[in-house]
């Protein structure tokens, strides 16, 4: 089965240069002297000065990651909550349309979502008078509502492959479900709760057209102010950006990577 | 050599004046429309070792679950010490079970896995670290307090499965297959480790095994089950020598069978005609009438070469050695006898193996005595 | 599965069955669910000079008259003009060629990743995860640099003696159709893999034992057997796609319009919000069949599980 692979690898390779190259030019083009993205006329950082002296960016940057946090961590919680039902409670009525709910975020496009929660948080202020006004309350609900279904996906993965017996034998040694819940399944599935909330975080951080939607005046996400700085033309500033989050991502994976092979080690 | 259960004196199943420990009571366990557990009951006394035996999906575990609280009966009741506990949750039950996968919690060490039975019952720091020590030092795993399972080996791990289920001190422990996950030879000691456990402590064992040996070395009795209800119970001896049906009797090691029907009652023998053509000849517990069709069924430890073959003898057979499996202690010889039948035989190497009596092709006949077989009506 | 237990036991269950199914199931039926009725509603208003800006659907006139008003003008502009059709079908089309490409593409990376030696495996699923922890809007932004007509694609052809003048890319279908294959990919290949890697190989050495040759014991053997893996991908492609606002916004033109930027366009230029309603509610049924497609494979495949 090994022979005539290189096809297959020159593919793969190809493959993995058409998602990292539009990264590496970003990143080196953020070190360019230029204000014009491709010509390249010498090394600077001037950029990422500017950057950091952007405060509307900053602003936007902070909210952002409020908001993230927030929605992140309520995902976790209902999306657990929703994995817990589709996992244990595997026959209540409602279950496919339950189960549909859960789905159809997934997929769902921006648009959709963002129009249909903006109009419900209209009538809803024009009947009950909440939410009044529309900032941060308004993005983190409609965050959550799409990123719990991401959450719920990675907890009933890692809640499914548990081995029941565990949860029995706690059971059988005299804890009560709720402790059981709490001493044995929660650890266990921490790695996804984990997991489940950085998807969250990331999701909500990167969102602009469902924010777009929801977001009133004054309350400006950080892709909100990249999209209206990208629709001027290309910015150099959205370059040492792009560099900043790259780095990021990429240090908290290699530490991830890390502290999991550690973790195994130590077994 | 004496089996364990013929050096337990006190046989309380006997004594009608003998109140059970565990009583199961007409139990029954549907899943959707099948019957999992069908019309099961059976007591149990305090100190035995009693053991479910069948083979996959007989319903064992199912039952051992209900007794565990992990499952509830779809009817029928369980009395435990006299109370019952048909609906109390597994949690509140005063009886512990050794999982078949052990389920160590992976993300405790073995002193906490052992101690967390103990926490629940909110005893103080102090009596959690005597009776976790006690524990381990039974178990003869104390160096092993500080391992997390996955650095255990997996006799190890059945140690550390079964100080956690004893932690508690129940009067009663379930073991759903104990020694499964064990390799051969570890499973032979540790059979006996756990029979010496058991009889030191004084708990009443019920374990779940579907491997026949493990339960006749183990068990002071068994409950033979199959398709969800109970075939037969009674002492290891007794399910060897006297299987009652022929599920049992074929369960259980390895037997000739010989269809016929009863064509004459001689006092406590009847004779019974069968199609290999002789009659035979053999001891009955219950009257039977004539017609009656039955099954001769006779081990094959129990047949013997015959010196004089008599054309009108009864329980003699000849026939040809066909095959003959060497086992080193014993051979295995196969004879096909008149009608075709093939009949086995096991004989001792009591001669080294190039000397041995029967070779292939050779004619041979053999003979079995009225009391070495049983009579089966089912 | 536990029967019903009875009593104390009871008791617990129905609390965790309450908390566990009531709460998200309460929160999508509040803000996914509802939010959809009120789209309906409001696509069949009419736009009006108001805070909001649309007519109400009904009105107590007098004590006991209820006046329901359906306004089907926006459907009706939608038909009769041909911008919302063709928009409509360009997504279509966009959404079709993209997922198939997505997998021309993806299927081979998923296979080789899945076939490659255990140790590379984690990497290699790694460095296709990690683009997407990266902001998207700022990976589309990335190809405007490359793909616009003095961008860097332009500069290394001409570099190259390729061409002598450069290409339009950007602002055209094909920079729509690189932007989506670049941004979806991983969603393709994700499921593709997690199928191919549960795929018993010794099936394609029992195939190969049997006298079959490589190119047949992929066709009958590994392609029948991820079907499942190609149609969780496709939908997960083709679905959003279909709504896709930012990289039409970003790298397509007036050419190439698709209705997720159509009905950004109604919604916040013309603020004409019973027809960027009435958008979505095409939209929607639109994505109706393939997303129940997607929902019965998904069952499917969670009940042949052993």
């Amino acid at each position: 089965m090994r022979r005539r692979r290189w096809p297959l690898l020159t593919l793969l390779a190809f493959g993995y240069a058409f998602l990292y190259v539009p990264i590496l030019l970003l990143i080196i083009y953020s070190f360019n002297e230029s204000r014009l993205v491709t010509v390249w006329t010498g090394f600077s950082t001037k950029w990422y000065v500017e950057l950091f002296r952007n405060q509307q960016l900053l602003d936007a940057a902070w909210l952002s990651v409020r908001i993230a946090a927030v929605n992140a961590t309520l995902a976790v919680v209902l999306g657990t909550l929703a994995a817990n039902a589709l996992v244990r409670h595997r026959h209540f009525r409602g279950r496919t349309g339950f189960e549909l709910l859960l789905t159809a975020p997934l997929v769902m496009p921006d648009v959709i979502i963002g129009l249909s929660l903006l109009l419900l948080f209209v009538a809803m202020q024009h009947t009950i008078g909440w939410p009044d006004g529309r900032g941060f309350t308004t993005i983190t609900i409609a965050h959550v509502t799409f990123s719990m279904a991401y959450v719920a996906v990675v907890v009933r993965a890692r809640l499914s492959q548990m081995d029941r017996s565990l949860e029995e034998a706690a059971m059988d040694l005299g804890a009560r479900p709720l402790r059981v819940y709490l001493t044995i399944t929660l650890p266990l599935i921490a790695p996804a709760l984990l997991s489940g909330w950085l998807l969250a975080f990331t999701l909500s951080l990167d969102d602009l057209v469902i924010a777009s939607f929801v977001a009133g005046p004054g309350s400006t996400t950080l892709p909100m102010v990249i999209y209206s700085s990208v629709r001027m033309g290309v910015s150099p500033q959205i370059n040492a950006l792009a560099t900043i989050i790259v780095a990021v991502v990429t240090l908290a994976v290699v530490i991830a990577g890390i502290a999991m092979r550690r973790g195994r080690q130590a077994r | 050599m004496t089996t364990l259960a013929e050096r337990r004196s006190l046989e309380p199943w006997q004594d009608p004046k003998a109140v059970p420990y565990l009583r199961i009571e007409r139990v029954t366990k549907k899943f959707d429309d099948i019957y999992a557990v069908d019309d099961v009951s059976l007591d149990i006394f305090q100190g035995e070792f009693f053991s479910l035996l069948g083979s996959s999906g007989c319903g064992k575990s199912t039952l051992l679950r209900m007794l565990a609280g992990l499952e509830y009966p779809s009817s029928g009741r369980i009395y435990i010490d006299g109370v019952d506990v048909t609906d109390v949750p597994a949690y509140s039950r005063p009886v512990n079970m050794m999982f078949q996968s052990y389920a160590l919690f992976p993300h405790m060490s073995v002193e906490q896995n052992v101690e967390f039975g103990l926490k629940q019952d909110r005893l103080s720091r102090r009596e959690r670290t005597e009776r976790v020590a006690e524990m381990l030092e039974l178990l003869k795993i104390t160096e092993l307090r500080k391992r997390r399972p996955d650095q255990l080996s997996g006799g190890q791990r059945q140690r550390v499965a079964l100080a956690r289920s004893l932690a508690k001190h129940p009067k009663l422990l379930l073991l759903d297959e104990p020694l499964g996950a064990l390799d051969k030879r570890l499973r032979e000691n540790t059979q006996f480790e756990l029979v010496n456990l058991q009889e030191r402590l004084g708990i009443t064992f019920v374990t779940v095994t579907h491997d026949q040996e493990e339960a006749m070395t183990m068990s002071t009795r068994i409950a033979v089950m199959d398709a969800g209800q109970i075939m037969q119970v009674d002492t290891p001896t007794a399910i060897y020598e006297f299987p009652t049906c022929r599920l049992v009797a074929e369960f259980i090691g390895s037997i000739n069978l010989f269809e016929g029907k009863v064509v004459a009652t001689e006092g406590n023998a009847v004779l019974v005609e069968t199609r290999v053509g002789r009659p035979m000849r053999m001891h009955s517990f219950h009257p039977m009438v004539l017609g009656t069709p039955v099954t001769v069924a006779v081990r094959p430890e129990k047949m013997r070469l015959c010196a004089d073959f008599r054309d009108d003898g009864v329980n003699q057979l000849k026939g040809r050695v066909e095959d003959i499996a060497y086992l080193g202690d014993v051979s295995i010889y196969r004879i096909r006898v008149g009608d075709g039948a093939l009949v086995e035989m096991t004989l001792t190497n009591v001669q080294p193996r190039t000397e041995q009596a029967l070779t292939w092709e050779q004619d041979v006949a053999i003979e079995w005595s009225p009391s070495s077989g049983v009579v089966l009506t089912e | 599965m536990p029967a019903p237990p009875p009593n104390r036991a009871k008791h617990t269950h129905r609390t965790s069955r309450l908390v566990n199914i009531g709460i998200p199931y309460l929160w999508l039926g509040l803000f996914f669910l509802l939010p959809f009725a009120i789209v309906l509603q409001i696509s069949l208003a009419e736009p009006a000079l108001a805070q909001p800006p649309y007519t109400a659907l009904w009105q107590w006139v007098d004590e006991g008259l209820l006046r329901i008003e359906i306004n089907l003008r926006n459907f009706m502009m939608v038909a009769e003009d041909d911008l919302y059709l063709s928009a409509l079908l360009n997504s279509l089309q966009v959404a079709f060629i993209c997922t198939l490409l997505c997998l021309l593409l993806g299927y081979p990376m998923a296979y080789a990743i899945a076939t490659a030696p255990e140790r590379w495996r984690i990497i290699l699923l790694m460095l296709i995860v990690l683009p997407f922890w990266t902001s998207f809007l700022i990976r589309v932004y990335a190809w405007i640099g490359i793909l616009k007509s003095k961008g860097l694609l332009n500069d290394l052809l001409i570099w190259l003696g390729l061409i002598d003048t450069p290409l339009a890319i950007l602002h055209t279908q094909t920079a729509i159709y690189i932007g989506v294959v670049y941004s979806y990919l991983p969603f393709m290949i994700l499921p593709l893999y997690a199928n191919l890697s549960r795929l018993d190989m010794s099936l394609l050495e029992a195939a190969a034992d049997l006298g079959c040759r490589p190119m047949r014991a992929f066709l009958r053997v590994t392609l029948p057997l991820s079907m499942a893996g190609i149609l969780a991908g496709s939908m997960l492609v083709f679905i959003p796609v279909v709504g896709e606002f930012v990289i039409p916004d970003l790298l397509g033109g007036p050419e190439s319009l698709m209705v997720g930027k159509l009905l950004w366009t109604e919604f916040f230029s013309n603020k004409d919000w019973p027809l960027a309603s009435a958008l979505a509610i095409l939209l929607l049924a639109l994505l109706v069949v393939p997303f129940v497609m997607m929902q019965r494979l998904q069952q499917r495949i969670e009940g042949g599980r052993p």
